[in-house]
């Protein structure tokens, strides 16, 4: 269980960085490495090169900037999990953090790495299209901004070209008054989810307004449900509503079958916990 | 009246240490003495070691689970720079034959595939270079054609193979490796009289312990003298070079076994010998020492040391009061594609097989199965964890189909105090218990009465909160006609019978007490243990002994942890050194105090005058005086200079199988016992199990440290967890192993573990062992699955969902809940 051959560079800015991805063929950035390195030793990737940007100065940021959250290339999942900027202002994240690896993996791994590595059954890309996240996306030739919408392309697929970095997440304070939940379930704490299910809506005069939905773990890629979405606008919380919503959900999604989890179980935990995090999400709205 | 157990005499004890209260070390919980070292980084495993020149080996392994080899190029490999050589099958064979194997008849196998791979992960050529990258990289250049034959996944199906689907076809016509049947007593008879026969359907799937460091060889040949030297972090390394000299063609005394620290076994290391066999073969043919660590996939494809896989029709014939009469069963075990010892896992569930309670006989049909996997090996419980698992689902069985209460039909039948040492049907003995006493302390520890309200008042809120309780037995001191006795009636190829555990210690002219054990530490507590045992019997302080391991050179007999044997057995050798370490003392001392030996005593460390404090010796003066100054001394053998001896322990009672198996003879009669008392709450709508309430308490004899043991059991409730809730090979109808790695092959870890372990023991000492000592190794994956099962059926009895197959994963458990949801809904 040894990696194949690969170059390795260590830069000290990012120019160089950006730089030697448009040179090199086959490059890969190593931030925390929670994924990519096990899948070298796997030898399932086998990159040709690693530009490794840990000497990077300067990536490692989590700031407020007027009514967005910027968090660098290089801010650690455990930063982040404890950071009071995002636990004040977006605390949806903070508990998703809860179902994020293990603090050995949270302590390397960072954010943007696990954004770019788009496991469709991780938490915090789901998270992201919850959030309409910017990911901002660098090259030698300039930066462009993308939607987390059109970010997450595939399973293990994202809207990064060869020569591009992840360099920054930019989240919009989701505003006052707005309910949140994440839950999940996997065979054990830490694990892939099976069923991830987040939710997000604000509530005027007893009505659902603007909410947002999405899952992960039960499709190619992390998904925001429309349908459910739809169903719930402008309806007061009740359980026959989610009850409603949970079986729109089920219907929408076509999950993986695998070994461990058939797609029917994950659609009965999306059933189960879409219900769940409606009603907290609605019961922590103001 | 004659029984068929008449013949099967319980020899007398030959215990010469007697329990007693108010010991002084033995019952401690001293730290560790491992720990240490261990625990900054100095302990020195297998992947620690280094020998001037070694290489580095890799393997290419099977993608498919049953396979013809049409060819191998090897050609790029070769031609990889750093490469020192690659071998095939047919190259290993020119050194090497095929491994040993205790099953009778034998199922051939190669440590290196020749021809034909029959399952997924083995070996079809290695890889000998200068580091281990080279080597993967020129693995991954080795290009094999196959021609893919069927593949027999399912345990009922491969039965029935035949054609190209027959694994072994030039040795056996099916895939039916070996089907036996046994009566033990007047089953028929007992079935015929019952006034009820319950009857369940019960599948164990397979597993593995997963220990957290793989199975590794470093291997020398040495061509001049023609002989081995081999690191290798076996269990078992005083007996392996007799279990595979053959195989390397010398003799088991050209073999040297050197011992490492094992990073765990829990059975998986018992033998290794496949890659011992291979890693030396190896460096035969490329003429360097050869390192061979497997990786984490390795370990799971090919360890040989995947647990039981069994599927059971049982039945067990109840009176109308409620009194068991008999157990009958035929059980299927998919033992993969090999079968290494045999069916030793169902001799020794033979050892406990009708549980804590008075069953009057037993039948078995055991077939064993060959599918395209990998072969079984031990795995802490060796097979008894599923026979404890089966006897409790057969009683809960019971109590459901006549209405009673579960814990009081346990009650009714359970072994009284005062019948031992009882002896069961199959010959084997329970020597001491007090299963009433460990059973009223588990349920007193957990306030198991105010549970059972609890969990009833909670269910009627809607909430599936349930307990369960299971009672079970915890064999120890494992004899070794149980990995033969069930075998065909031809002689097995390897035999032991006394399972020998071998010491050798010295006292040095500083006072010091140096210590040789013939047997691993595999993270386990040898040391601790000797350290206690000998403090107590000859009365040195702990900080003074200190103690090595013997290879299998220098060393003697020793077999090893494994089959909770070591405490009781090194104990057993510890009170025999020191018998003879004493009598030296004394003679010694007597003659330095000018008294006679009946007069002396010995003290903290030191031989002195009954009654006379300031009259002694200390162990290093005379240590000291006997080693160095001879001439002291009486000119006679007896004072020959030195205080060092060496002394061997034989399995304390045990005796052979009835010729036609009438009963298997007493194989494992050290018998501890064990209530698990646990409180779950089920999420009906995902299938998780929260575990809220957990009681264990161990009857294993007089304890050495509690502290240790309390690990074991602990260790072993997490193990029985994982195998309950968790754990599972999955193998896909091609026979691919879908889940060979941490992410997806699910060991609870502390998240997964009870948040308020209740921990209780009850001593009840062995009379056969000195100090009454039993095992305790296995712990707690004996008596967890079965607690757990009934607990999440209570929990569920709205539902009233069944439990028939382990484990219940959470995926599982849904299925199961959806379905009675199905059939409310229709009903």
């Amino acid at each position: 269980m040894k990696p194949a051959k690969f170059e390795y560079s260590r830069p000290d800015d990012l120019p160089t960085v950006l730089a030697l991805l448009a040179d090199q063929e086959d490059a890969r950035i190593l931030a925390g490495g929670q994924s990519l390195v096990p899948m070298m030793n796997f030898r399932i990737a086998q990159p040709a090169a690693l530009i490794d940007i840990n000497r990077v100065p300067g990536l490692d940021y989590i700031r407020m900037e007027g009514d967005v959250i910027a968090i660098g290339a290089l801010a650690r999942h455990a930063d982040i999990q404890r950071s009071p900027v995002i636990q004040s202002n977006i605390p949806i994240m903070t508990e998703a953090y809860d179902w994020v690896a293990h603090s050995a993996v949270r302590n390397r791994g960072t954010l943007c790495g696990n954004l770019c590595h788009a496991d469709p059954a991780s938490e915090m890309p789901a998270l992201m299209q919850l959030l309409e996240a910017q990911m901002v996306v660098a090259s030698h030739t300039g930066q462009r901004e993308v939607p987390a919408a059109d970010f997450f392309t595939g399973t293990y697929e994202t809207a990064l070209e060869p020569d591009e970095m992840l360099t920054e997440v930019r989240i919009a304070k989701p505003a006052a008054g707005t309910g949140w939940r994440f839950e999940e379930v996997s065979m054990r704490k830490g694990d892939f989810a099976w069923a991830a299910c987040a939710a997000m809506l604000r509530l005027e005069a007893g009505q659902i307004a603007m909410p947002r939905v999405a899952v992960a773990g039960v499709g190619d890629a992390p998904m925001r449900l429309d349908a459910v979405e739809a169903i719930l606008t402008g309806q007061a919380p009740s359980e026959d509503l989610f009850q409603t919503a949970a079986q729109t959900g089920a219907d929408a999604i076509d999950p993986p079958e695998t070994p461990a989890a058939s797609a029917a179980y994950r659609k009965d935990l999306v059933r189960t916990l879409l219900p769940r995090v409606l009603s907290t999400a609605a019961e922590r709205a103001e | 009246m004659a029984s068929h157990l008449d013949s099967n005499v319980i020899p007398p004890s030959r215990q010469r240490e007697v329990p007693r209260q108010g010991m002084t070390w033995i019952g401690q919980s001293i730290k560790r003495v491992e720990d240490p070292r261990i625990l900054s980084g100095k302990g020195g495993y297998i992947d620690d070691i280094t020998v001037p020149g070694m290489a580095h080996a890799a393997m290419v392994r099977s993608p498919h689970a049953h396979a013809r080899i049409v060819s191998i190029d090897t050609s790029k490999a070769k031609d990889l720079p750093g490469v020192i050589g690659v071998y095939t099958g047919e190259d290993l064979a020119t050194v090497v034959d095929p491994c040993p194997s205790f099953a009778s008849p034998p199922v051939p196998q190669h440590a290196m595939s020749i021809g034909k791979v029959r399952h997924v992960g083995e070996v079809v050529a290695a890889v000998v270079a200068e580091d281990r990258y080279i080597a993967e990289d020129a693995a991954d250049l080795i290009e094999v054609e196959w021609d893919v034959l069927p593949a027999n996944v399912d345990i009922e199906a491969s039965l029935e193979a035949t054609g190209d689907a027959v694994i072994h076809p030039d040795d056996r016509e099916s895939n039916s490796a070996l089907d036996q049947t046994f009566a033990f007593g007047p089953v028929e008879q007992h079935f015929a009289e019952a006034d009820h026969v319950i009857k369940r359907r019960l599948r164990w799937n397979r597993s593995s312990a997963q220990a957290i460091e793989t199975c590794g060889v470093v291997a020398d040949y040495d061509a001049f003298k023609g002989g081995y030297t081999i690191h290798a972090n076996t269990n078992f390394y005083n007996f392996i070079p007799f279990v595979i000299g053959g195989s390397l063609r010398v003799s088991p005394g050209e073999l040297r076994i050197i011992p490492v620290l094992a990073g765990g076994s829990f059975g998986s290391k018992v033998f290794i010998h496949k890659i011992i066999i291979l890693t030396a073969g190896l460096a035969r043919l490329a003429g360097v020492p050869v390192k061979y660590i497997e990786d984490r996939m390795e370990h799971f494809m090919n360890s040989d040391s995947h647990g039981s896989d069994r599927l059971y029709d049982a039945e067990l014939a109840v009176m109308e009061d409620g009194t068991f009469r008999s157990l009958r069963f035929t059980v299927l075990d998919d033992y993969g594609a090999y079968l290494q010892f045999g069916v030793g896992t169902h001799g020794n569930a033979m050892a406990q097989v009708t549980g804590p309670y008075q069953i009057e006989s037993v039948g078995m049909r055991v077939i064993a199965v060959l599918t395209n996997k990998c072969q079984q090996g031990p795995y802490r419980g060796f097979g008894s964890e599923v026979t404890n698992w089966v006897i409790e689902r057969m009683v809960d069985a019971t109590a459901e189909e006549l209405g009673r209460d579960g814990v009081e039909l346990r009650e009714q039948n359970m072994v009284q105090p005062d019948q031992f040492p009882y002896m069961i049907p199959t010959g084997n003995i329970y020597d001491s218990g007090n299963f009433q006493e460990v059973l009223a302390q588990a349920k007193g520890l957990i306030d198991y009465d105010a549970w059972k309200a609890r969990a009833a008042e909670m269910r009627t809120e809607g909430r599936c909160v349930g307990v369960g309780l299971a009672t079970c037995m915890e064999r120890s001191v494992y004899g070794p006609t149980e990995w033969w006795s069930l075998n065909d009636k031809e002689a097995p190829g390897f035999t032991l019978t006394s399972t020998p555990e071998g010491i050798s210690a010295r006292i040095d002219p500083s006072g010091k007490m140096f210590v040789t054990l013939n047997s691993p530490m595999v993270g386990n507590s040898p040391e601790t243990v000797v350290t206690q045992i000998l403090a107590e019997r000859l009365t040195v302080a702990p900080e003074d002994v200190v103690i090595n391991y013997a290879d299998s050179q220098t060393g003697f007999n020793g077999v090893g942890p494994q089959g909770s044997r070591f405490t009781a057995m090194i104990a057993g050798a510890c009170v025999s050194a020191s018998i003879k370490l004493e009598e030296r003392l004394l003679r010694f001392a007597a003659h330095m105090l000018q008294r006679r030996p009946d007069d002396l005593e010995l003290r903290n460390g030191a031989v002195g005058v009954k009654g006379l404090k300031d009259q002694e010796k200390s162990f290093g003066e005379i240590a000291l005086t006997s080693s160095f100054f001879r001439l002291s001394f009486p000119d006679t053998e007896e004072f020959d200079s030195g205080l060092e001896t060496t002394a061997v322990y034989d399995h304390p009672i045990s005796s052979d199988p009835h010729p036609d198996r009438e009963h298997l003879g007493i194989f494992y009669p050290i018998v501890g016992h064990i209530c698990h008392i646990v409180a779950v709450e089920v999420d009906p709508g995902t299938g998780k199990v929260d575990i809220l309430d957990y009681a264990a308490v161990h009857d294993n004899g007089t304890i050495v440290n509690p502290r240790t043991l309390g690990g074991q059991v602990w260790g072993g409730t997490a193990n029985g967890i994982g195998s309950t809730l968790f754990e599972q090979f999955i193998y896909d109808d091609e026979g691919q192993f879908t889940n060979p790695n941490f992410a997806e092959f699910a060991m609870p870890t502390a998240n997964e573990m009870p948040r308020n372990f209740k921990l209780g023991h009850v001593e009840t000492p062995s009379p056969f062992t000195e100090y009454g000592i039993k095992g305790g190794g296995e712990g707690g994956r004996l008596g967890a699955p079965s607690a757990l099962t009934t607990a999440i059926e209570d929990a569920l009895k709205t539902y009233g969902v069944k439990i028939n197959s382990l484990p219940v994963t959470p995926p599982t458990l849904r299925g199961l809940i959806r379905e009675r949801e199905l059939a409310i809904t229709a009903e």
